[in-house]
């Protein structure tokens, strides 16, 4: 099907001209001027969710001149004023509304791996951004397990310079591993707090190479169009709970005021539900909640960027795009295992970047007994969440708990990101359970298969190994899944996927889908940066597109 | 085992280490123990048993006035507060909160003649183990999952537990200290007003 012809306006930077009625909070609190557009006027496009799916194209749309505006079901949060170093107050950063965790190993939600506000997960993220290496989309053919993915390293490569310059990537030259790259990261690595140089340590005399990380958050002052100059990180070691300082990238001080800048308007809490179609079957309005009454907002094509459960759901719900059958399906969370132990010396994990060292040498480990890889990384951890972690991982109580949470100061951890199969048995349904809005919950259904639990098993002996030689004691696992994958799975055929690899849903003619719900396979390493790649690059497809139908 | 000097948090939270927002923020959990409501979504007898197993599951020996976990559990209750998820094999939270702690107190009654609350520790700690390890049978256990509903109210109560700022200073806990940021993050090496520790010889 072919979208209906839709004239692009003339070039970027309309906004100067144009009046800018609303406001937009930036990291202070201070208004920046922002363009409003009217529900009733028809604007070019809907973006649904300002996370590292949402924001990036946000902005490309906005400067290459379309009236766009972004929905967000959060609050537009001004950092500097009103996050607290505390993490309960953070709360409000999660996606709190309940998921059912069904399955073999339930997987937890919220804080683990969901985010909302104005630039959704990203204001929880570590800022860990490593690239994926070529054969991460390649699992099928290396292993004849999964699916390969419908584009290759070479279509994101540009998307990863532009990405790593853009936001002030900090990282080592070289970095040891994958392809060569073509220019270095803008800004020396950020420093090693006390849980990277242990796992150093233990690395080193185990002969496993280690690196310090690409990190998305500046290790120096750094310039940013649009958005103007970032303070360097203050190695508050906060990241999960939110930055303060604007020196973490997340996409409310990055891509979100670019897009402001070049006439975006972002509209925060407000909550889609529902879409119009025409009868030819394309989305001609969106329908969501604001302050308690249902707006409408008129539009020529949508980018559903609301992340791997809501994006689905949202589809589900209104029966969209899923002529495959493939909504919901081929669910996936990072094989995550962490393992943790106690040191003579003080660590305090409070401080410095948490995921400051990494190393890629188990991408591939030559005893694998698994397909795919991991990668591992150095972890930091507030008191409240490594709290919890015992009691449910360890399930320590009493004297003993209070005992084991007297050597806080002196615990450091080492996690991995690895591969996670799909599987017929992992999957998103609907409930039959409303929330607060009578919508369904979602239920998901998680089990890791025979592949996780090996590979599992394999990254836990070698962390194991890393913190005995490092001098460790009472070392333990915890063992978990993490960031969410799957349940819009990126294909070239429409009988088994749901957007083709731009993104663009087979079914659809005017919707597009930019999140992590659309990787085919999970990726030996963290999502987010490949997340905004992606989403780039729906929105270079979709101009391109539209370029050539004008002329 | 490390001991840390008392009042550290306290101190802090006086002191321009912390931001406004922050000293905003924990002082009002501070202060919050002045309150001592009436349970407001549990009836009294839930809440005696909630509040004694609390007790054992955080024990504060040290403390005249304990961290009170078990209101502020009810307050989480009371107001619907979630954290994002639940197991499907549970019910609602606040159904699982009253039925667990119903099952809870009745297999006191059964095994011991008492309400839960009215037993010695020892028997408070039997109990809890029997639930931890879904060793408990009959009643309420036929539809809740015993070791599903202890990992839930052991969670809620350490995440309460250790977000107070007193628990905080008694692990050395500083974190809430970074309005000026952090420039010593390396292994064995602490900025001036980080809390420092002493071995603790009495054990």
């Amino acid at each position: 099907m072919i979208e209906r012809h839709q004239p692009l306006p003339e070039g970027a930077a309309s906004e100067i001209n144009e009046p800018r009625t609303g406001q937009a909070p930036d990291l202070h609190g201070r208004p920046l001027p922002m363009r409003q557009y009217s529900v009733s006027e028809t604007v070019d496009a809907v973006v649904v969710g300002t996370g590292a799916g949402g924001a990036p194209l946000l902005a490309r749309l906005a400067a290459a001149g379309l009236r766009v505006v972004a929905l967000e079901a959060g609050k537009h949060w001004s950092p500097a004023r009103d996050f607290v170093t505390d993490e309960v107050a953070q709360s409000k950063l999660f996606w709190n509304d309940e998921r059912l965790s069904a399955g073999g190993d339930p997987l937890a939600f919220g804080r683990n791996n969901s985010g909302t506000g104005v630039g959704g997960s990203t204001l929880h993220y570590t800022a860990y951004t490593p690239r994926v290496q070529p054969d991460d989309l390649r699992l099928h053919t290396e292993f004849g397990v999964g699916v390969n993915w419908p584009l290759s390293y070479e279509d994101l490569e540009p998307y990863y310079d532009e990405l790593e310059r853009f936001l002030g990537v900090s990282g080592p030259t070289p970095y040891p591993w994958g392809p060569a790259r073509n220019s270095a990261y803008p800004l020396a690595p950020l420093p090693l707090n006390g849980a990277a140089q242990l796992m150093q340590r233990g690395c080193n005399t185990l002969g496993i190479r280690t690196s310090p990380a690409a990190n998305a958050a500046l290790s120096g002052l750094y310039y940013q169009e649009g958005v103007g100059w970032r303070a360097a990180c203050s190695n508050r070691g906060f990241c999960q709970a939110g930055c303060t300082t604007g020196a973490k990238a997340s996409m409310d001080v990055t891509y979100v005021p670019l897009a402001v800048h070049y006439g975006a308007e972002v509209r925060a809490e407000s909550f889609v539900t529902r879409f119009e179609r025409d009868s030819s079957g394309c989305i001609t309005e969106v329908i969501y909640m604001r302050e308690g009454r249902e707006e409408r907002q008129r539009c020529h094509r949508v980018f559903l960027c609301a992340g791997a459960i809501e994006t689905p759901r949202l589809l589900l719900l209104n029966d969209l795009a899923n002529s495959s059958g493939q909504v919901g399906k081929n669910f996936m969370a990072h094989t995550g295992i962490q393992v943790w132990g106690r040191f003579e010396e003080d660590v305090r994990p409070y401080k410095g970047i948490p995921g400051a060292l990494i190393s890629e040498d188990t991408h591939r480990p030559p005893d694998a007994d698994f397909a795919g890889g991991y990668l591992l990384q150095s972890i930091g951890v507030m008191p409240v969440t490594y709290a919890a972690q015992v009691a449910r991982g360890r399930g320590l109580w009493g004297t003993e708990l209070r005992e084991h949470m007297r050597g806080y100061n002196h615990t450091a951890g080492i996690n991995i990101l690895g591969d996670c199969l799909p599987y017929e048995h992992s999957y998103l349904e609907l409930s039959d359970e409303p929330d607060a809005r009578g919508l369904p919950k979602p239920r998901i259904h998680f089990t890791n298969g025979e592949n996780e639990q090996r590979l599992n098993a394999h990254a836990e002996k070698l962390m194991r190994e890393i913190w005995a030689t490092a001098g460790a004691h009472d070392i333990w696992a915890f063992p978990r899944n993490a960031h969410i994958i799957g349940t819009c799975r990126m294909g070239t055929n429409s009988d088994t996927a749901v957007v083709n690899n731009e993104g663009r849903t087979f079914d659809v003619p005017n919707l597009y889908i930019s999140d992590n719900s659309t990787f085919p396979s999970a990726l030996s390493c963290n999502p987010a940066l490949t997340i905004m790649a992606l989403s780039l690059r729906t929105a270079d497809c979709f101009l391109e597109r539209a370029r050539r139908m004008e002329n | 085992m490390k001991t840390y000097p008392p009042g550290t948090v306290r101190a802090l939270l006086d002191s321009d280490m912390v931001t406004p927002q922050t000293r905003e923020a924990l002082r009002a959990r501070l202060s919050a123990d002045e309150s001592y409501d009436e349970p407001s979504f549990l009836d009294v007898d839930l809440f005696l048993t909630l509040r004694a197993a609390c007790a054992r599951l955080i024990p504060q020996p040290e403390s005249a006035k304990p961290i009170d976990c078990a209101s502020a559990i009810d307050k989480r209750l009371a107001n619907g507060e979630g954290d994002g998820w639940r197991y499907d094999a549970l019910p609602a939270d606040g159904e699982t909160f009253r039925r667990g702690l119903r099952g809870l107190d009745e297999a006191a009654r059964a095994k011991f003649s008492f309400s839960f609350h009215q037993l010695d520790d020892a028997r408070q700690d039997e109990l809890l183990l029997a639930v931890q390890r879904g060793d408990v049978k009959g009643g309420v256990w036929e539809t809740l999952s015993a070791n599903l509903f202890f990992e839930e109210l052991l969670a809620a109560a350490t995440e309460i537990y250790y977000s107070h700022p007193l628990a905080q200073e008694l692990i050395g806990y500083a974190g809430m200290a970074d309005a000026h940021g952090w420039q010593a993050i390396g292994l064995d090496q602490l900025e001036a007003w980080e809390p420092r520790a002493s071995e603790d010889t009495s054990d």
